[in-house]
C-alpha cells in the first residue's frame, strides 16, 4: 500500500512509474485518499468534518398528490408525494386510519442500483421512517377516521429518490415530514355506506383539512471512518462506501430523541454519541429554519 | 357520469388552448449528477425525468452483441403521479409496452455500432402525469441521450394528436385522453421527416387520420425547435465554462 502512495516524495523521485494523478489515486485507494484529507480536517468536497451539505426544501411540487415536497441535500434529491385514499379500517383498530411510507431507490438515481424488486437498503429506510412516525406518534390516527369501522383515510407516503449521493435517510425523513405538513385532504361525507368526496371546486379551509402533526422529527446522520476515530456529518456516496458504520440521530422540535441508530463495524462510545446528538440538535434547528422559511 | 364538454362553443379546449396549440414545454438537461446524461421535461403538467447511463459494460454477458450496443429502457411511474394512486405492480404490461416503444424508437437513431459490446441504459421516471406520457418520455430520452454525448443520427421528437369532438387537436391532456377520444402518437425525425413510431389504439375514421397525422407532425417540428434551443443553450454554456 505505502509503495503506491503518490504523495511520498522520496518514492516519486526514485521511481517515476509510481506517480499518478490525484484522481487515479482516488480510484485505486479511495480509503487512503480520504485519510489524507481527513488528517487535515477537511473532506475531498471541501467541507469540514462536521459540516452538512447545502439543503433546500420545496413544498407542493406535485399537483396530483395531496401533499408533496422535494428535498435536496447536496447531490441527493428526493421527492415525496402523499396520496390519501378512502379505505377500510383494520379490524383491531376500527377508528384509526393508517399510513404506509415507502422509499423507492430506482436505478435512475445512481449507477449502483439495479432494476428489480426494492433493495434491502430501500426497505430499511422505509421501515425506519415508518417506525419513527409510529413510535413518536407524529399523527393522531383517529384524525384519519371517516366513519368508525367503515371507512378511514389511508395515506400513501411515497418517496422517490431522483438523485442519490449518500445520506438517503435524512433526505427521505425530511421530505416525508415536509410533505405531511403540506397535505390537504377534502372533507368527506359518509352516508349509509357511501363515502362522498367532492372534487370540483378549489380547496379551502371550509371543504378540506390539513393534518395535525404532533411533532416533526428530523434526523442527522454521521459516518464513522477509521473505526470511529473520525466522524463525518452527512456522508456523501463515496464517503459512505469507505466508512465502517454510521450513527443516525432523530430529534423532535422539543429536543427529545425520537430514534437513535448505530449500524456497522465502527465502534462508538458514549461521549461520541453525545457529540453526535449535540451536533444533531444544531442541524435540526437549521433544517427547521429552512423548512419554515419555504413554507411561507 | 355526465359527458365532459371538451370544446367550448368558441372552439377552445378544456384548459383554454386552441386545438393546434401545444402545452407549455419546460426543459433542462444535466439535472442529475450521478447519471452520464439526464434531462427534465415538462409538457404542461406532465413531468418526466430521464437518465442515461452508459455506454457501460453489459450487465448480463449473454445479452452482449459483438457489433453494437444494446439499448435498455426502464420505465417507472411514481406512485403519486396519477390521480388514483398506482398499486405497485411489478412487470406491469402497460409499462413494459411503453418501455419497448421507446426502445424501438431509439434503436434506429442511436448509432449503436459505435459502442460494440456495451449497454446503454435509459431510465424514465414519470413524476407527474397529465396525458401524453409516451411523447414526453421520448422527448426527454432524446435530450438525455444528447446530454450523455451518445451519437445519434438525428433528434427524435414525439407528439400526440387526437380527434376531440369535431376537430383535430394536438398534445392531449389527461382529461381529453381519458374521455373516449382517439389519440395518435408519432415520433418523428424532424430534419428528414421520417417517422420512427406511430401508435394509435382507438377507433378513428380513416378520412380524419391524415388531418390528425399532419397536426402531430407539425407538433413534432415545434417541439424540436424548443428542445433544440435548450440543447444549444446548454452546449454554449458548457463551451463558455471550458474556455
Amino acid at each position: 500500500m505505502t509503495a503506491l502512495e503518490s504523495t511520498s516524495p522520496s518514492l516519486a523521485a526514485t521511481s517515476p512509474a509510481f506517480t499518478f494523478s490525484a484522481s487515479t489515486f482516488q480510484k485505486l485507494h479511495p480509503t487512503e485518499f480520504f485519510r489524507k484529507f481527513a488528517s487535515q480536517g477537511v473532506r475531498p468536497d471541501g467541507r469540514l468534518l462536521n459540516a452538512f451539505r447545502p439543503t433546500t426544501v420545496h413544498y407542493g411540487v406535485i399537483t396530483t398528490a395531496n401533499g408533496s415536497a422535494m428535498v435536496r441535500i447536496g447531490g441527493t434529491t428526493v421527492v415525496c408525494g402523499v396520496k390519501a385514499e378512502v379505505a377500510e379500517p383494520k379490524l383491531h383498530t376500527p377508528d384509526h386510519g393508517y399510513f404506509v411510507p415507502n422509499v423507492d431507490l430506482s436505478p435512475i438515481c445512481s449507477g449502483a442500483f439495479r432494476p428489480g424488486p426494492p433493495s434491502a437498503q430501500a426497505q430499511v429506510v422505509s421501515e425506519s421512517i415508518d417506525r419513527v412516525l409510529k413510535e413518536s406518534k407524529v399523527l393522531d390516527l383517529k384524525d384519519l377516521c371517516i366513519e368508525e369501522g367503515k371507512a378511514v383515510w389511508a395515506l400513501w407516503v411515497d418517496v422517490v429518490c431522483v438523485s442519490y449521493d449518500g445520506n438517503i435517510y435524512d433526505a427521505a425523513l425530511t421530505a416525508v415530514m415536509a410533505a405531511l405538513a403540506n397535505v390537504r385532504i377534502r372533507k368527506p361525507t359518509y352516508d349509509e355506506g357511501v363515502v362522498k368526496v367532492s372534487g370540483a371546486e378549489d380547496m379551502n379551509d371550509d371543504n378540506s383539512f390539513k393534518l395535525k402533526l404532533a411533532r416533526t422529527p428530523l434526523s442527522a446522520t454521521f459516518a464513522l471512518f477509521d473505526t470511529s476515530l473520525t466522524v463525518l456529518a452527512d456522508p456523501n456516496d463515496s464517503e459512505e462506501s469507505i466508512c465502517d458504520g454510521s450513527i443516525s440521530v432523530t430529534l423532535d422540535e422539543h429536543g427529545q430523541l425520537c430514534a437513535v441508530s448505530k449500524v456497522g463495524a465502527g465502534s462508538s462510545s458514549q461521549s461520541l454519541l453525545k457529540q453526535c446528538i449535540d451536533r444533531t440538535r444544531e442541524r435540526a434547528t437549521e433544517l427547521r429554519a429552512i423548512m419554515s422559511q419555504q413554507q411561507q | 357520469m355526465s359527458r365532459v364538454e371538451l370544446l367550448t362553443p368558441e372552439g377552445l379546449r378544456i384548459d383554454g388552448r386552441r386545438p393546434a396549440e401545444l402545452r407549455k414545454i419546460t426543459s433542462t438537461t444535466s439535472v442529475l449528477s450521478q447519471a452520464d446524461g439526464s434531462a427534465y421535461l415538462e409538457h404542461g403538467n406532465t413531468k418526466v425525468l430521464a437518465a442515461v447511463y452508459g455506454p457501460r459494460e453489459a450487465r448480463r454477458r449473454a445479452q452482449v452483441l459483438h457489433d453494437r450496443a444494446i439499448l435498455n429502457v426502464e420505465f417507472n411511474v411514481a406512485p403519486f403521479s396519477t390521480g388514483e394512486r398506482r398499486r405497485r405492480t411489478k412487470n406491469d404490461k402497460r409499462l413494459l409496452e411503453m418501455a419497448s416503444f421507446v426502445k424501438q424508437t431509439f434503436e434506429p437513431v442511436v448509432i449503436t455500432s459505435l459502442y460494440a459490446r456495451s449497454q446503454i441504459d435509459i431510465y424514465l421516471q414519470i413524476i407527474q402525469h397529465d396525458g401524453g406520457t409516451l411523447q414526453a418520455c421520448i422527448n426527454a430520452a432524446t435530450m438525455a441521450l444528447i446530454d450523455a454525448g451518445i451519437a445519434m443520427t438525428e433528434y427524435v421528437c414525439a407528439c400526440t394528436a387526437g380527434w376531440v369532438e369535431s376537430e383535430a387537436a394536438i398534445d392531449l391532456n389527461h382529461i381529453e385522453e381519458s374521455s373516449d377520444t382517439s389519440e395518435v402518437t408519432i415520433a418523428m425525425l424532424p430534419k428528414s421527416g421520417k417517422i420512427t413510431l406511430m401508435q394509435m389504439e382507438s377507433r378513428l375514421h380513416v378520412d380524419k387520420l391524415e388531418e390528425v397525422f399532419t397536426l402531430a407532425g407539425e407538433g413534432c417540428k415545434q417541439i424540436h425547435e424548443v428542445i433544440d434551443k435548450t440543447i444549444r443553450e446548454r452546449a454554449e454554456d458548457l463551451a463558455k465554462k471550458m474556455q
